[in-house]
């Protein structure tokens, strides 16, 4: 009888509470869903904001910030000939990145440690964008030993291949870039993301590697 | 029971809000912050309708209090976020909000003061020039004074060494380390040849280069002032040498393990002789020219932001020369000049709490200069000592309040033939600037400098005031004032004590557009002497002139793919009655007409850099001026104008591979380059003889310069270190 009673109580409470981490999963959800379709810094931008809106409400969710960094980093990407823009976006999403890497178990959780590093590389890039000549050296190090740390942690991450892959392609040959390779890699991240999802898990890649090989041919 | 104590409160409630509604004050207060909790100190708070207004304090808080009732507005705003407004309902006895702005992304591209000045650094953006572009301009010989040559402004001056600016003399440019004078930087000059630079432009990570209406916290330097801030703690340790046809140097730097200290020292070593026996030169060299340098660092960083930082730098040089007799050409005269010079620079810096800055400077500098020509016998030993503060307080944003004192003592003796020479001077200055942020498109820099020099026993007060006003288009407007004053030369000063410091006046209006990797600079000024030294029958202070032009400059890194190029165009318009100018004359070291290319280009496969430079500049006049004894006075004897200035210079850097195996791959490569690739013949005035009789074309001492060497480094990178350490 008692349980009878405590049934449907429990069963709205549940509801309750779940439609408010729907509420929560979905926005991100949506979020992420409009990511996918997203191709100009106007779009990232208005992105970027949504996510930053969705971190502070879920203050303990490391997806928000990692999706605003990866936002931060396209921007970067979006503006990469023209080195006045790019500082501020770079900043905030290291800072983001950083926020999302400390939302992490870093001894547990080492496939999401790698989405992060990888993001970070990208982020670490875009600083690159601002002045090659002076930024260079010091970015384009750190954004490649994220990449590399992001592949020891995860080797099959697709995302990473493709950073690996940007790398290949647009360093000069003598210092270690091989366009062939870069290709045989964007092909594979390609084929490892064939079957990505569309959650709220990171997938995104497949533009990107795209991108790369258009440009190879 | 119950019934009763909520029908309490609810009497209790309604007469305090009737106590309120009828005439009392409400307060508002809480606390403005950003998105990541930090407070934002000084954001102003207007209240509206009412218009009461207050801003935050420190803590981020503020507090208001108004008799409005109803509803009403607030509007937050503070530079750097987007303007809030609060709607609020004016009922409650206190209302506590907590404000949040965000910040605003177009405005972190703030205003900016630039008028008159170039500024080369690190942190340099998008077409911007970094200290690496400047100093890496084709032609420069390691000179970073050459190399801005090839920027607006300056006049190609071929024979001479050191920057003319804007209808200035080389004198009129003073180079500035860490905040202390470099009095010599250059070996000392040796009549129609440029003499090296004695500092390796490659120590500096930041160059402001100003044509004109530079900060209060510099003086003594009538038209352009060079700044120079040297790198901190090098990324990593690295050794270096080079090896070219006429100089070698090698170096090291050293980082500490803890990453907090580092040492390093050069050494630098040029003989000319050989290369001067392959390749013939005007002059006849009977002593090098030789050049010898070495220097140490060390940089040493102190708490959370101090930095202390020691430069030392020796160095001497061997010219001797023959060349034939201006007087009587079928002799020979000679002239060989031995210079040793030291500079020592001690610089500090640290932040002092939350909202100061100290920066302090102790420089000391050693020169010898001995020269021999016909009939000349010349020795002069000086020394400088400038001890140096600098205060700011930092406001909130960007604004700052900056003072600070400096101070020079200069003492000098020798022998000039039979005569002995010996001159102390002190010479004190004290300067304040504020740098104002009117609002987010405007912002301004005002400031005052005194100076006081013992040997002339007068003082000056200079005011300076710069103005910035960005647009919604990215493009900015700037205006600059100024007053800048500066001691007559020491050459002068040996001969005449009372004189005043000359003057100049400048008047600059700026414009410069910075997007897609592109740079636009368009700069027109009014210059306006006074007080220059004059010699008529006495040393005297009744010179005057002007100068007054029109510069561009766009630089383009963007439209073919590594590829880098800037184009200046100089117009410059100057007189000046000054020395043993019988009246006022355009100077015979100003052109109205300069245009400099430099290329850059990246052949990315190949491994290879292109450097090119060229400089157009139209002819200079030259006159023979001479004391007339029956005119009592100096005396045009001839004059004209030399013949079109056009020079290319060609610079080709080729990379290769070495120890591939090896973990920390060094660079290595090649490099070669041709002053004046196209052989032109540049004219840049004449020698004349005591009685006038003969002239004598100054010239280059040859036609062409050559150079090729081999260059390598080494580094250990260690950021995989610091990177293994932030992550755990």
């Amino acid at each position: 009888m008692k349980k009878l009673i405590f049934s449907p109580l429990a069963i709205s409470f549940f509801c309750i509470s779940s439609f408010g981490q729907m509420q929560g999963a979905g926005a991100l959800e949506n979020a992420v869903a409009k990511l996918d379709g997203a191709r100009t810094a106007k779009e990232y931008e208005t992105l970027e904001k949504e996510f930053v809106r969705i971190a502070a409400s879920e203050p303990k969710d490391w997806l928000p910030n990692y999706y605003a960094a990866y936002c931060n980093a396209r921007i970067g990407f979006l503006y990469q000939d023209d080195g006045e823009e790019i500082e501020p976006y770079s900043e905030r999403g290291e800072k983001q990145a950083q926020k999302a890497q400390s939302l992490l178990d870093t001894l547990q959780q080492k496939k999401e440690l790698a989405e992060v590093y990888t993001v970070l590389s990208l982020v670490y890039r875009t600083r690159v964008f601002i002045n090659p000549m002076t930024y260079g050296r010091k970015f384009g190090t750190l954004s490649q030993q994220y990449r590399a740390r992001a592949q020891e942690l995860d080797p099959g991450n697709p995302r990473a291949i493709y950073v690996r892959a940007w790398e290949l392609y647009n360093i000069p040959k003598m210092w270690g870039g091989d366009k062939d390779q870069a290709k045989v890699l964007a092909n594979q991240s390609l084929h490892l993301l064939e079957n990505a999802g569309t959650g709220i898990q990171p997938h995104w890649g497949k533009a990107e590697d795209e991108e790369l090989l258009r440009k190879y041919k | 029971m119950e019934t009763n104590s909520i029908k309490y409160c609810i009497a209790t409630f309604l007469s305090l809000a009737l106590f309120q509604w009828a005439g009392a004050q409400q307060r508002i207060s809480g606390t403005v912050r950003d998105k990541n909790g930090e407070v934002i100190p000084s954001a102003a708070v207007v209240l509206s309708p009412g218009g009461e207004a207050t801003r935050t304090d420190s803590a981020g808080h503020f507090s208001l209090q108004t008799m409005a009732k109803g509803k009403a507005s607030l509007l937050f705003t503070s530079i750097g976020y987007k303007p809030l407004r609060k709607e609020i309902l004016l009922t409650e006895p206190a209302l506590q909000l907590d404000i949040i702005l965000s910040t605003n992304i177009q405005s972190l591209h703030a205003v900016t003061i630039s008028a008159g000045s170039f500024e080369a650094s690190d942190k340099a953006k998008g077409a911007s020039l970094t200290a690496i572009d400047a100093f890496t301009v084709a032609g420069n010989n390691a000179d970073l004074a050459m190399a801005l040559r090839s920027l607006p402004g300056a006049q190609q001056i071929g024979e001479l060494e050191g920057l003319f600016v804007r209808g200035g003399t080389g004198d009129e440019t003073k180079q500035f380390m860490d905040g202390t004078l470099i009095k010599n930087p250059n070996y000392p000059s040796v009549p129609g040849v440029q003499q090296y630079a004695r500092l390796n432009p490659i120590l500096f990570k930041g160059i402001l280069f100003s044509s004109g209406g530079y900060s209060a916290t510099y003086g003594q330097a009538m038209s352009s002032a060079l700044i120079l801030e040297s790198a901190d703690l090098p990324e990593k340790s690295s050794a270096y040498f080079s090896v070219f046809s006429a100089n070698q140097s090698a170096g090291m730097q050293k980082l500490a393990r803890n990453g907090r200290s580092s040492y390093g020292v050069t050494v630098r070593y040029s003989n000319q002789a050989l290369y001067n026996s392959i390749v013939p030169q005007g002059p006849d060299y009977f002593r090098g020219p030789e050049y010898r340098e070495g220097d140490a660092n060390f940089r040493i960083k102190r708490g959370k932001t101090g930095m202390l930082k020691f430069y030392t730098n020796w160095n001497s040089s061997d010219v001797g020369m023959r060349n034939p007799d201006i007087d009587s050409p079928s002799l020979r005269s000679s002239y060989r000049v031995r210079g040793m010079n030291s500079y020592n620079n001690l610089s500090y810096r640290d932040r002092l709490g939350q909202d100061w800055k100290l920066e302090t400077g102790l420089a000391y500098d050693h020169n010898r200069v001995h020269t021999e020509e016909k009939n000349n016998q010349r020795q002069i030993f000086s020394d400088l000592v400038q001890g140096r503060v600098v205060l700011t307080r930092q406001f909130s944003n960007n604004q700052a309040l900056r003072f600070g004192a400096e101070h020079f003592y200069s003492r000098d003796h020798g022998r000039s033939n039979d005569s002995a020479i010996a001159l102390t001077d002190h010479l004190t200055a004290g300067f304040a600037e504020a740098d104002l942020y009117l609002s987010e498109q405007l912002a301004a820099r005002a400031g005052v400098r005194a100076e006081y020099s013992s040997v002339p026993g007068r003082g000056t007060v200079a005011p300076r005031l710069s103005l910035a006003w960005r647009m919604k288009d990215g493009g900015q407007f700037n205006l600059a004032y100024g007053i800048f004053y500066q001691e007559p030369s020491d050459d002068v000063l040996y001969q005449a004590r009372d004189l005043r410091f000359s003057g100049a006046t400048h008047y600059i209006l700026n414009y410069i557009k910075k997007a897609n990797n592109r740079l636009f600079r368009i700069e027109a000024y009014d210059k306006e002497y006074k007080d220059l030294v004059k010699i008529a029958t006495l040393i005297g202070n009744g010179g005057k002139g002007y100068a007054r032009g029109m510069e561009v400059f766009f630089r383009d890194k963007r439209s073919v793919r590594n590829l880098d190029y800037w184009v200046t165009y100089t117009y410059l318009d100057t007189r000046r009655d000054y020395w043993n100018y019988p009246y006022a004359l355009r100077p015979s070291f100003a052109t109205p007409h300069t245009a400099t290319v430099a290329i850059k280009k990246n052949f990315q496969e190949l491994n290879t850099f292109v450097n090119i430079s060229y400089a157009f500049a139209t002819g200079r006049p030259y006159y023979d001026i001479r004391y007339s004894a029956p005119d009592k006075g100096y005396k045009i004897y001839d004059q004209g104008t030399t013949k079109n200035y056009s020079v290319l210079n060609l610079q080709v850097a080729h990379l290769v591979s070495i120890l591939r195996k090896s973990k920390q791959r060094p660079v290595a490569g090649f490099s070669a380059g041709v002053n004046n690739i196209l052989g032109a013949h540049p004219l840049f005035g004449y020698n004349y003889s005591a009685d006038g009789g003969i002239k004598m074309p100054v010239t280059l001492p040859a036609t062409r310069y050559y150079y090729i060497g081999f260059f390598m480094s080494f580094g250990i990178d260690r950021t995989t270190d610091l990177l293994n350490n932030d992550a755990n």
